[in-house]
């Protein structure tokens, strides 16, 4: 049985219409009128005990205000959702202990407590034994290094820090499920790579599952197995990174050095993409054309002084789907 | 089910807490004590060396101000509304609908917390000098004491209430500096905090006497200087605890529509 069930979920929010104008704002005091924000629209996934999940799409696609319904904090305007056999903004409060949840852009610590005092407060809101708690807290420190700002208030903690104290604070009472709002937002490399090892060790050692969302494709590629694609409300795609990148992953990019930067191409299958000094991107589709025989193309009219064949990053996929859309590229592929 | 020791963490948290604003708990004192000297100033320029007024003595009137502007210390000395409308702001409170306890029943007892370190640390040192230092009435008897205390309890959860009312109110309204005037207009007037009510002109005691915030200071302010006794006790403490029901109706009526609000609109 799935842990968490969304079906034919929507969010509209009504959105008070600015009147422009003096004469606008003064009918506005009396007569407001509102238009209907479609945030979310329609979207069903079932995600099963253990999995790794990567919920992605553009800005303002909908992403929070899905997490925002499975946390209980938001009620969808139509369609059903359980987690964990709950529904959850019937029992917000009962959810609350099956989950854990990091905001990326906001904390949840309290901002002016030393960051332990937020620790034992968690305890005690969540009923965490004390043996279990010690048991936590000597595992996140080991591995999120919390030791180093245990005792400084949580408002003077740096991005990174305040992060790692998030995400071991969701964990404290152990909930099976974890919701991560753009986790990795504003970490410098390091840090990224150590949120991204520690989500990996819960996943696997708990078997806790995660739904993730972020605009870092490294993090999908990292973690996720499968991934939910979702623009403007809807969704676009649900399933394996692996099998997007299949897809995908014909089209390829040539990297030639030639003599002469603004020397034409003039290949069936390839087109230039890109151009940079004496550097030129070509896409070809595989299909279409082998590298090999594109390289040999080339060479019949230019002189190569060195080449590379990229691999498409998930990255660039993605940003072609939010671009152009996910249904176009699967014909014209 | 109430889960009576989460909540008194939240009261050992926020004493923690005002240990570490010290500075803050200093400045407030400071202020308090300012106010205390100009309401005592004005009161004795307006007996002007007369015995007594309306029935109070100038010693008992001082009493009445010195006690007043103590219990003003103990009101003021919990998360002010200008902190919870930030909060509200924010977002941080439609993130704590998300917990597994009752929001206003949370800051009630971190308010608790936070009043503690003030009492303990400022106002009781401070207002222990004032007595000692200036002759002022202290009530004779022990029921006194405990009428005093009981009264300005009930007094500390109406202002709560209403308050938090006045807070939760700003998940409505886009602007909310006229709500923040009316609350503090009513808390300091109609309270009867600097001018007792039995000064006031005739319609205005009368409309005072039928509000609530007579309870938060001049009922025990009243009770502590001997000008209610008696029967009035009880009639007085009984208006009390009808109107500190009816603000915790509407503190729970208002903060339902808020977070009904906020998961229906995204606050
Ligand atoms: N409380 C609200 N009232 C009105 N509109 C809202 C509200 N919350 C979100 N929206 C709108 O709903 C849409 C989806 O917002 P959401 O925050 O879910 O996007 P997102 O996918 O998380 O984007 P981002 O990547 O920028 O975080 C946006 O157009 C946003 O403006
Ligand atoms: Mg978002």
């Amino acid at each position: 049985m799935p842990i968490i069930e969304v079906n034919n979920i929507n969010k509209d929010f009504m959105v008070a219409k600015r009147e422009t104008g003096f004469l606008g704002s003064v009918r506005s005091l009396f007569k407001r009128e509102f238009i209907k924000k479609e945030a979310v629209k329609d979207i069903s996934f079932s995600i099963e005990k253990g999995e790794m999940v990567g919920y992605i799409g553009p800005n303002g696609a909908g992403k929070s205000t899905t997490i925002k319904m499975l946390t209980g904090i938001l009620v969808p305007s139509s369609g059903t959702i359980k987690v964990n056999g709950i529904v959850p903004y019937e029992q917000r409060q009962k959810n609350a202990s099956n989950i854990g949840v990091v905001f990326g852009q906001r904390t949840q610590l309290w901002w002016d407590l030393p960051t332990i005092e937020s620790f034992e407060l968690l305890k005690e809101i969540y009923q965490v034994s004390d043996a279990r708690y010690k048991q936590n807290m000597e595992i996140y420190q080991e591995i999120l290094g919390l030791d180093e700002f245990l005792n400084t208030p949580v408002r003077q903690l740096s991005l990174g820090q305040r992060m790692r104290a998030d995400i071991a604070a969701s964990l404290l009472h152990d909930p099976p499920i974890l919701f991560l709002d753009e986790p990795t937002i504003g970490l410098d490399v390091v840090a990224k790579e150590k949120m991204r090892t520690f989500i990996q060790e819960i996943n696997r050692e708990r078997k806790v599952t995660v739904i993730l969302t972020t605009h870092d494709m490294e993090d999908i590629e990292k973690l996720c197995n499968r991934m939910v694609l979702i623009d403007h409300g809807q969704k676009v795609y649900d399933g394996d990174i692996s099998a997007v990148k299949e897809r995908f992953g014909k089209i390829r990019t040539l990297v030639v050095d030639v003599e002469n930067g603004e020397a034409t191409f003039d290949i069936v299958g390839a087109e230039v993409v890109k151009r940079e000094a004496n550097r030129v991107w070509l896409q070809f589709n595989r299909d279409e054309i082998s590298a090999s025989e594109l390289i040999g193309r080339i060479t019949q009219t230019h002189s190569i002084k060195d080449l590379t064949v990229e691999e498409p990053a998930i990255e660039s996929i993605i940003s072609r789907i939010y671009q152009e859309g996910f249904e176009e590229k699967l014909v014209s592929v | 089910m109430f889960r009576m020791k989460l909540y008194w963490t939240f009261t050992k948290k926020a004493f923690l807490r005002s240990a570490v604003y010290r500075f803050d708990v200093l400045s407030r004192m400071g202020s308090n004590l300012i106010f205390l000297l100009m309401w005592g100033s004005i009161w004795t320029a307006l007996y002007a060396g007369k015995e007594s007024a309306d029935g109070v003595t100038f010693q008992a009137m001082l009493t009445y101000i010195v006690v007043s502007q103590f219990l003003s210390g103990i009101n003021g000395a919990g998360t002010p509304l200008w902190d919870m409308q930030e909060k509200v702001r924010t977002g941080d409170i439609a993130l704590e609908l998300m917990r597994p306890f009752d929001v206003p029943l949370r800051y009630l007892f971190a308010d608790f917390g936070s009043v503690a370190f003030y009492f303990m640390f400022a106002l009781l040192p401070v207002y222990i000098l004032v007595f000692l230092f200036i002759d002022l009435t202290l009530p004779m008897s022990w029921e006194t004491w405990v009428l005093f205390l009981i009264t300005a309890f009930i007094g500390f959860l109406i202002r709560y209430c209403i308050e938090m009312s006045f807070s939760f109110l700003s998940f409505f309204l886009v602007e909310t500096g006229g709500i923040v005037d009316i609350f503090y207009f009513a808390m300091s007037l109609l309270s009867g905090s600097v001018i007792p009510l039995w000064f006031f002109p005739d319609w205005l005691e009368k409309l005072a006497i039928y509000m609530p915030f007579q309870g938060i200071y001049y009922i025990p302010t009243s009770i502590f200087i001997g000008k209610i006794t008696g029967v009035e006790i009880a009639f007085s403490i009984a208006t009390q605890i009808f109107w500190l029901l009816v603000c915790y109706g509407i503190l729970r009526f208002v903060w339902h529509k808020a977070s009904q609000k906020v998961v229906v609109q995204g606050g």
